[in-house]
């Protein structure tokens, strides 16, 4: 089972944290699961990448940040 | 747990929010032209070319702004967008655009028929602006920036409807006794109401996720929508009632949401992560400082018979403008970054980051040109003098500036390949 890759994008200013989640996109194996920790919801991301096909699950963290799991097969990767 | 796939769209078309930016600076530049008239400062708040440059302001300028900020701000931070957004969009901007021209000439040019088609306008601009927002709010989850916009908009129906019965009044229908009371409670409910909370309602979100600071404390969160509505109310009953206690209790309550807010919000962004130089922060600074400043001078007035103009500059042009305009370099490269990321779907840093759709260089530039204005524009207010024309140079000069590097923001999207009416 391939591990995640985890793209720490916390206090980072917009568009920060969607840069390095496009950047890990790019960079993660094929079909590799992103996990992304940010400090607050990210709506507009959810809008990128439901554009690229690529679904995404999230959850709120006990500290008040966000974790998404960011996984399954880009469109057209 | 929230889970998502193929058809998560929330973001309206970036027509829908960049039609009110690119319009906004274009009322505050003809406000601008206004104050070369030369009686423009003859008997202050009630001088006719003042009073259309008021309108423009707070109309043209700041409504145009803030509705398309709002309509953009409901998809992001509520998760709920406004349904139809391009509908809604065409029933608010036009009309406001339209409606407020014809409102300042009417002012300006003291003529009763421009109020009739003006208001008609406005009343159905607003009108679909809060049955759409509401709509939308209803569906939001709790928090307190929904609870601003709700309380925002609101303030904004009450301030129409005071607006439309002073508006009647002018075009000869019988007025109110105590007109200028009246005339202080819409504009209390406006600037206060409508332009204040939506400031802070929307400075929740977007000060911690542009500047970086700590999140606003629930304290002040949870308390200053009731501190306003209960001093807009202590005023309207004051005001109805004719009684000098509820006078009292309001003038403490809306001096004390003002300045909470701006003593924390200046404490969050003295701890903010990144301390780099930023326009925006600036923009904040010499809002706040403004803002403190109007509402000292409201409580306890030392400029005798210039106090009202002086809350007036020091509040829409000192508070307002500057808090939106600040605001305006950050939502709109941002949303041409996004959109243009979404429409192209390019690898990352394939297309130009937040800072080469507006520099820092030219941004500072306008804003040097504000402060300078604003202060000119104070100035005016206290005496009488060749400043006045320097004033005047000094907000359009400033509206051209502001006009020139928002365009450049949808120049820059266009050449990259963006589009703005995509689905």
């Amino acid at each position: 089972m391939t591990a995640d890759m985890v793209v720490d994008a916390r206090w980072l200013a917009p568009p920060g944290p969607m840069e390095r989640v496009l950047h890990a996109l790019e960079a993660r194996r094929r079909g590799q699961p992103l996990r992304l920790l940010i400090h607050r919801e990210p709506y507009p991301l959810y809008e990128l990448l439901s554009a690229r096909g690529i679904e995404w699950q999230s959850r709120r963290l006990a500290d008040g940040c966000y974790e998404v799991l960011i996984g399954g097969e880009a469109r057209g990767a | 747990m929230q889970r998502g796939g193929l058809d998560f769209q929330q973001a309206p078309p970036l027509d829908v929010p960049l039609r009110f930016f690119l319009t906004a600076p274009l009322f505050l530049f003809c406000a601008g032209l206004l104050l070369f008239t030369p009686a423009a400062w003859d008997g202050q708040r009630w001088s006719p070319a003042l009073l259309a440059a008021v309108h423009l302001v707070t109309l043209g300028f700041l409504a145009m702004a803030m509705m398309g900020a709002a309509l953009q701000l409901l998809a992001v931070v509520a998760g709920t967008p406004v349904a139809r957004p391009r509908l809604v969009a065409g029933l608010v901007h036009g009309p406001v655009a339209l409606g407020t021209l014809l409102l300042a000439a009417g002012f300006w040019l003291s003529l009763g028929w421009p109020f009739y088609p003006a208001l008609a306008l406005l009343a159905v601009a607003v009108t679909a602006f809060v049955v759409a927002v509401v709509a939308s709010l209803r569906r939001a989850a709790r928090n307190a920036t929904v609870t601003a916009l709700a309380a925002a908009v609101f303030a904004l129906a009450v301030t129409l409807a005071l607006g439309l019965r002073l508006g009647v009044t002018r075009i000869g229908g019988a007025g109110p006794e105590d007109f200028i009371g009246w005339v202080d409670l819409h504009a209390a409910w406006g600037m206060l109401g409508w332009v204040f909370i939506l400031v802070a309602g929307v400075a929740y979100q977007v000060v911690p996720m542009f500047q970086l600071t700590p999140v606003y404390p629930r304290w002040l969160m949870l308390s200053l929508v009731p501190l306003l509505m209960a001093g807009l109310l202590a005023l309207s009953l004051a005001q109805a009632s004719g009684r000098a206690w509820p006078q009292d209790a309001a003038m403490l309550l809306l001096a004390a949401g003002p300045l909470l807010f701006a003593v924390v919000t200046l404490h969050l962004q003295h701890r903010r992560r990144r301390r780099v130089a930023d326009v925006t922060l600036d923009y904040w600074r010499v809002g706040l400082g403004s803002l403190v400043a109007a509402v000292l001078l409201g409580v306890a007035p030392v400029a005798e018979g210039h106090t009202p103009t002086l809350v007036g500059i020091l509040f829409l042009y000192g508070f307002a403008v500057s808090t939106v305009n600040g605001m305006l370099y950050k939502i709109l490269p941002f949303l041409a970054w996004f959109h243009l990321q979404s429409q192209l779907q390019v690898g990352a840093g394939s297309i130009p980051n937040m800072k080469e759709f507006i520099s820092d260089g030219r941004a500072r530039r306008q804003f040097y040109v504000h402060v300078a204005a604003l202060g000119l524009l104070l100035l005016s207010a206290l005496a009488a003098g060749p400043w006045r024309y320097a004033a005047a140079v000094g907000v359009c000069l400033s509206a051209l500036l502001l006009g020139a590097n928002l365009w450049g923001v949808w120049h820059l999207f266009r050449r990259q390949g963006g589009r703005a009416l995509s689905a």
